[in-house]
């Protein structure tokens, strides 16, 4: 018989890993117990774990602790428990190594030992198998040499917090340099492209900065090791619009299922009229992305409206009426 | 709310809440009609429980609103895997799980007895044989024992393989697998390797990250391995008929389409009852079934290649027959010395079309496709730079001319302040 795989199965579970957390405590107490649980399981694991899992009079349902000395609690096995890469890990992580982007952080020596490794495990996929409609043709050159270094540059001053010397071309075509602390990388599947969010050191303050990974032209250390704690939450709210745009949705075209599934990658509030059916989404976006909202809300041509703040809706407006105008050219 | 429990037994009944709270963000109780309320209490508990810190609840005026809401650009894990680490399971899978890998932690390869023997001598537990057999069987699929035979008996070892070991071994690995769980697919697999060596993602960020998706995961894995194997599928859809009976179909699947602008992923496959290709949306199939090994594949799969670079977007259109295409033709203005980043956002948009300099400031993309209406929602993202629409049906260019217009009331017939 055909044997299944299982990516939903016990054996990846919450309820699992915290018990292998709790069991690799030589000792632990109760309320150590409710710790690991609140942090490893689920908002309501507390009323479900301890139960299952503390003895009461010597007994339980899980048989996996006993009680030390009445206050504290000790695994009932001899050595700490350890997770296994099961077939279904192995499978994908051989399935990753034939993307060029996985690859773009590991060494050629690592990828090969890898491949040597993950010998004889079938990959889980076929990359070929997967197809984007719409990914945008002038995505990065991950076989680039210069493009590997300075990406793998960064990527190591990302977890060194090494603050570094980074020319780059903005979008402008203009050569700018500076020296910037790299905190996350991002990734776009659309774009098919990175970008890195920093922090730039310019006038002696810590300012925003995003560069296209794809535009940089040389990063070099300074071996200057920043200080300089990013709050991630505080750097996004910085880069956030002040107002959010509030759009009317109407359920023609089946729009509402169409709009709410395309800006679902959006923070969003939505309220419905019953009656009509038509929605009033609230949405919020990073200030740089400004007009590729604008442009992705007119594509929706009449079915949506954008109702608010008015300097947004007059940017549509220009838009419309310079349309309008050209054809009646 | 007696007998309610965190752990689910099956993936498709959350699979649609969690999917209707997360897209609609506007589903009251009521809303849900086709289910119980006590059903929609206890997957809305469930969900707020993984979920916690992105569920937005509000009273409405129609009763209590659940939303999920996440700026899932900003995010360092998809909080919606929290789904697939549900799984429901008895106390005998919970001790077998840590005991059996606890007695053969030393390395030893012990035999079904053996391994019984020791369950009761080492830690008082008493197991039938049968019990751990399944035990032992499905953990050496799994990849967590190996099974090898000496003479006619099976001996279980531990396998060596953990997930600290690769990311101990190869220097990088953690990173690219932070990539990976965010950014790849069936990013779950990735994210528990990397929760099994207690690992969290804190470098890669994932725009235009459509996290709903993983929730398709399980019956795309399915289909996945139908492809590999070229195999005939049938599945069964969500919706329902007249009846209450859900639909189900047959055919021979050949890829997973994405679309990131719409967020929709969807099956194309060779529809036999319809005789023709076809997309089905992934987030429709409820589940998924292997057939037979199709005898054509490779001829089929190639035809369809064929056919494949005639879509705009994910649509054969409504047409049985092969190679029927229509024209279409969009006129753009951009202006050469200033608007570089309008040429750009055509090459680079184009997709199976093309894009040619006619006159000053004039750029033509054209394109022979078997849906013409797909290119419609692209086009209106140049809004203000249409100069024509030719080509397609006049259902098409009269529908566009409309809603130009009527957008035109809708911003420009302002009185101004």
């Amino acid at each position: 018989m055909k044997r299944k795989i299982n990516i939903f199965s016990e054996l990846y579970g919450a309820y699992y890993r915290t018990a292998a957390k709790i069991l690799a405590e030589d000792e632990i107490t109760e309320s150590g117990i409710y710790s690991i649980i609140s942090e490893e399981a689920f908002a309501d694991s507390a009323l479900f774990i301890p139960q299952k899992l503390i003895p009461k009079n010597g007994v339980s349902d899980w048989g996996l602790i006993k009680a030390c000395d009445g206050k504290s609690f000790a695994s009932v096995l001899k050595h700490k428990p350890r997770s296994a890469a099961t077939e279904l890990h192995k499978r994908w992580l051989r399935a990753q190594l034939a993307d060029p982007k996985f690859r773009l952080f590991l060494d050629d020596e690592v990828c090969a030992r890898l491949e040597k490794r993950l010998e004889g495990v079938k990959p889980l996929y076929k990359s070929e198998i997967f197809r984007s409609a719409d990914v945008f043709s002038d995505g990065d050159p991950y076989t680039d040499e210069n493009y590997i270094k300075n990406f793998r540059r960064i990527v190591s001053a990302i977890t060194s917090r090494e603050v570094l010397d980074i020319e780059f071309l903005s979008g402008k075509n203009e050569r700018k340099r500076g020296h910037f602390l790299p905190l996350r990388l991002e990734y776009s599947r659309k774009n098919d492209k990175f970008r890195v969010y920093c922090a730039a050191y310019r006038d002696r303050h810590w300012s925003n900065g995003l560069i296209n990974l794809g535009r940089v032209i040389s990063a070099a250390g300074t071996e200057y090791k920043s200080v300089y704690e990013a709050d991630m939450e505080q750097y996004f709210s910085q880069r956030r619009c002040v107002e959010p745009v509030t759009v009317e949705v109407t359920p023609e075209r089946n729009g509402v299922e169409r709009f709410m599934m395309e800006f679902a990658t959006y923070e969003k509030y939505t309220e419905r009229d019953l009656e009509t059916g038509v929605c009033t989404v609230k949405l919020w976006y990073d200030r740089a992305d400004e007009t590729e909202l604008l442009i992705r809300l007119l594509s929706f041509g009449p079915v949506i409206e954008i109702k608010s703040p008015q300097s947004f809706r007059r940017l549509a407006a220009e838009r419309v009426k310079r349309q309008n105008e050209l054809l009646r050219l | 709310m007696a007998g309610f429990s965190e752990l689910i037994k099956s993936f498709d009944k959350t699979r649609d809440y969690v999917r209707d709270f997360f897209i609609y963000g506007c589903k009251v109780r009521n809303d849900f009609q086709a289910k119980s309320s006590r059903t929609y209490d206890d997957e809305k508990r469930r969900v707020e429980s993984w979920l916690g810190d992105y569920i937005h609840t509000d009273n409405s005026q129609r009763g209590k609103k659940v939303c999920i809401s996440v700026d899932s650009g900003h995010i360092s894990e998809n909080p919606l895997y929290k789904a697939y680490y549900s799984k429901s399971f008895t106390d005998n899978d919970i001790k077998l799980h840590f005991l059996l890998t606890d007695i053969l932690a030393d390395g030893e390869s012990l035999t079904l007895k053996e391994l019984v023997n020791r369950l009761a001598d080492d830690y008082g537990e008493l197991f039938d044989e049968q019990t751990v057999r399944n035990k032992l069987k499905e953990y050496a699929d799994e990849g967590v024992f190996v099974k090898e035979k000496q003479g006619k008996t099976d001996y279980f070892r531990l396998s060596e393989d953990t997930a600290e070991s690769f990311f101990n071994e190869y220097a990088g690995l953690d990173n690219a697998v932070k990539f990976a769980s965010e950014a790849g697919n069936f990013g779950v697999v990735g994210n528990s390797l990397l929760k099994s060596a207690g690992l969290k993602n804190d470098i890669i960020l994932n725009k235009h990250n459509y996290i709903v998706h993983t929730l398709e995961d399980e019956v795309m894995l399915d289909i996945v391995s139908a492809i590999d194997e070229k195999r005939f599928i049938t599945f069964e859809s969500f919706g329902k008929n007249r009846e209450g009976k859900t639909f189900e179909y047959s055919g021979v699947p050949f890829r997973i389409l994405s679309s990131m602008q719409t967020g929709r992923r969807y099956l194309t496959m060779y529809n036999y009852e319809y005789r023709r290709y076809n997309s089905v949306r992934l987030d429709s199939i409820k589940s998924v079934k292997q057939g037979e090994i199709c005898p054509d594949y490779d001829e089929m799969l190639a035809l369809y290649l064929k056919n494949e670079q005639k879509c705009f977007g994910v649509s054969f259109g409504r047409r049985t027959e092969l190679g029927h295409v229509e024209p279409i033709k969009l006129t753009i203005f951009a202006d050469e010395k200033t608007e570089d980043y309008i040429i750009n956002r055509l090459e680079r948009e184009k997709r199976c079309g093309t894009v040619e300099h006619v006159s000053e400031n004039t750029f033509v993309f054209s394109a022979d496709v078997f849906d013409p209406n797909e290119i419609m929602q692209w086009a209106k993202s140049f809004i203000g730079r249409i100069i024509s629409v030719e080509g397609g049906s006049e259902e098409i260019r009269n529908k566009f001319y409309n809603d130009i217009e009527r957008m035109n009331r809708m911003y420009c017939d302002e009185k101004e302040d």
